[in-house]
């Protein structure tokens, strides 16, 4: 598939001088997919409290990259897969154990991260993917990478379509949502499958440390500013995807030259000082 | 002495058929029991109480009915006199949520019936309909609130709406009366009264408040881990009975004169549907 024309409309489409290199351009088509993934599942990840799980899964994408080694099969399948694997199974105890959920999580978090490292220390010649890891690095992102992402944003988007009622019945309360006919285990496995395939490619764009970030400051600004569920969700999007764009154009001026991904969340955390702003004055108002 | 098991003088309640079993269900967690062998049964078209002094397993009796928790033994929804499986509605104790969401009450109901997402937009005759069920449990004036903006008393009322949403043939209910003033609380019942008899579903529900349940119920299961006694709230709410389940202290109640204080409008009606 040839993406060039979608490249050269979108630098038509934002004429900033940085985005006039094809790698600029890419890179752009990753966060606009990345951060709209990221914001919409980020408004279930709030109302889940899920906030740990998504952060176990971002640590799990280390240990990933380490077995795509071991295995010699490439990193950009293996990542996701791991933690598509790890995302269930966490998913699996937690339904089926009587342990707390943070334990749970916890358990899991420190196996993966055990594993990933014990790989490092074996192998010297991961530590440029460990820099990858932590940092990210959306200005490298291939072709068939962004392909890849291109189809889980329509499989997200899709399930957004689907679940965003049933999600928000689950999540009040998973008994009377269960009695009512709400299929809640579909309903939680499929969001923990996509969830943990959305944290991975995350994790490609603003590195592990801050992966949440990402899927939880643009939704917890639009909570904020949204005066209902519905509205909450394109909040959460407008955020994130702005938040992208920009954090992209001023990471690559000169007088900034920053990494792209804390640049990112560094803009959607303005956005999330604007939005106390607006609650703190609505409920004076309201007083 | 164990305590005395439903006491076969007492009058019969006049529910010919039941909506709900339970036989010889019982539920342990880790080793540990919490229902041991309760038998005891639902009857169609009444008020049931499930009452009982605290870990009595009251909670566990309706999630074992409900599916929630496995169980050994036997639970039995009977399908309705038209052989269809009944529809279930529960009103939970609470709800855990956080309370900055902005989710409004009309919102919430139109999630319960409405397909498309929520950010797709709402249909007028989803919004129609979610006022018309606020109207009926009396919270029309809560549409636009948030949910985390509403009194213990309204969102039990709005969690009543979307369980009587399924138009439900049982309706379940746990605690009700929890976390609402004692006139909240009366006046929840009656509405429940009103809506039963409008609607005619079977109601089984739990309660730690024994003046609500001899106000209320038409039939009372009194249970601590077994099914203690089971019949008429008169015939069960006995001294004797209370003694034996909570303790000494219940005899400083005169939970007699409880049970015989019926108010004309909670009488169990006599061939309504």
């Amino acid at each position: 598939m040839d993406l060039a024309p979608l490249y050269d409309l979108l630098a038509r489409l934002l004429p900033f001088e940085v985005l006039q290199a094809r790698f600029m351009q890419q890179a752009l088509l990753g966060l606009l997919l990345v951060a709209p993934m990221a914001a919409a599942m980020g408004v279930q990840v709030i109302n889940f409290r899920m906030v740990f799980f998504a952060d176990a899964i971002g640590h799990s994408a280390f240990a990933g990259v380490a077995l795509g080694l071991i295995f010699a099969v490439s990193p950009s399948w293996t990542m996701p897969l791991f933690g598509l694997a790890v995302g269930l199974a966490i998913m699996l105890l937690q339904r089926r154990s009587s342990l707390s959920t943070d334990t749970v999580i916890g358990v899991v978090f420190a196996a993966v991260m055990a594993f990933g490292l014990a790989m490092v220390s074996r192998d010297r010649g991961v530590a440029r993917d460990l820099q990858r890891f932590l940092y990210g690095d959306i200005l490298t992102i291939t072709e068939p990478e962004l392909l890849g992402l291109g189809l889980l944003f329509l499989a997200v988007m899709a399930f957004q379509a689907w679940g965003y009622n049933r999600l928000l019945y689950v999540g009040l309360n998973p008994v009377v949502a269960s009695v009512h006919r709400v299929p809640v285990a579909t309903c939680q496995y499929l969001f923990a499958g996509l969830l943990a395939l959305v944290v991975m490619f995350s994790v490609w764009a603003v590195g592990v440390l801050l992966v949440t970030a990402l899927l939880i400051v643009p939704a917890a600004a639009a909570r904020n500013f949204a005066r209902s569920a519905g509205s909450m969700f394109w909040w959460s999007l407008l955020i994130s995807t702005t938040s992208a764009v920009a954090g992209l154009l001023v990471s690559a001026q000169d007088w900034a030259r920053t990494a792209t991904g804390p640049t990112v969340v560094l803009c959607g955390f303005v956005w999330f000082l604007a939005s106390q702003v607006v609650a703190t004055l609505r409920r004076r108002g309201a007083r | 002495m164990p305590p005395s098991a439903s006491n076969p003088d007492a009058p019969r309640n006049a529910f010919p058929d039941v909506a709900a079993a339970f036989d010889n269900v019982a539920v342990a967690f880790e080793g540990v029991a919490i229902l041991d062998a309760v038998t005891a049964s639902v009857p169609r078209g009444g008020c049931t109480a499930v009452v009982g002094p605290n870990g009595a397993g009251k909670t566990t009796l309706l999630m074992a009915l409900l599916g929630q928790v496995p169980f050994q033994g036997n639970v039995r929804i009977a399908p309705l006199p038209d052989g269809r499986p009944p529809r279930i509605g529960y009103v939970p104790q609470r709800l855990q949520f956080d309370r900055g969401l902005p989710l409004t009450a009309g919102d919430f109901l139109v999630m319960g019936t409405q397909r498309s997402p929520l950010w797709w937009g709402t249909r007028a005759h989803h919004r129609d309909a979610a006022r018309e069920l606020l109207r009926a449990v009396k919270a029309e004036p809560l549409e636009r609130r948030r949910l985390g903006a509403l009194s213990g008393g309204e969102l039990q009322r709005v969690l009543l709406a979307l369980a009587l949403q399924r138009n439900p043939d049982l309706l379940v209910l746990d605690e009700p009366a929890a976390g609402v003033d004692v006139q909240g609380g009366y006046l929840f019942c009656e509405l429940l009264e009103r809506l039963r008899r409008e609607r005619g579903f079977t109601e089984l529900m739990v309660s730690h408040d024994l003046g609500t349940v001899a106000h209320h119920a038409t039939h009372v299961i009194l249970l601590n881990r077994r099914a203690v006694a089971e019949g008429s709230p008169g015939a069960v709410l006995t001294p004797p009975n209370l003694m034996a389940v909570f303790g000494a202290h219940m005899g400083l109640l005169d939970a007699h004169g409880l049970a015989h204080s019926r108010l004309p409008c909670c009488q169990p009606k006599e061939g309504a549907p």
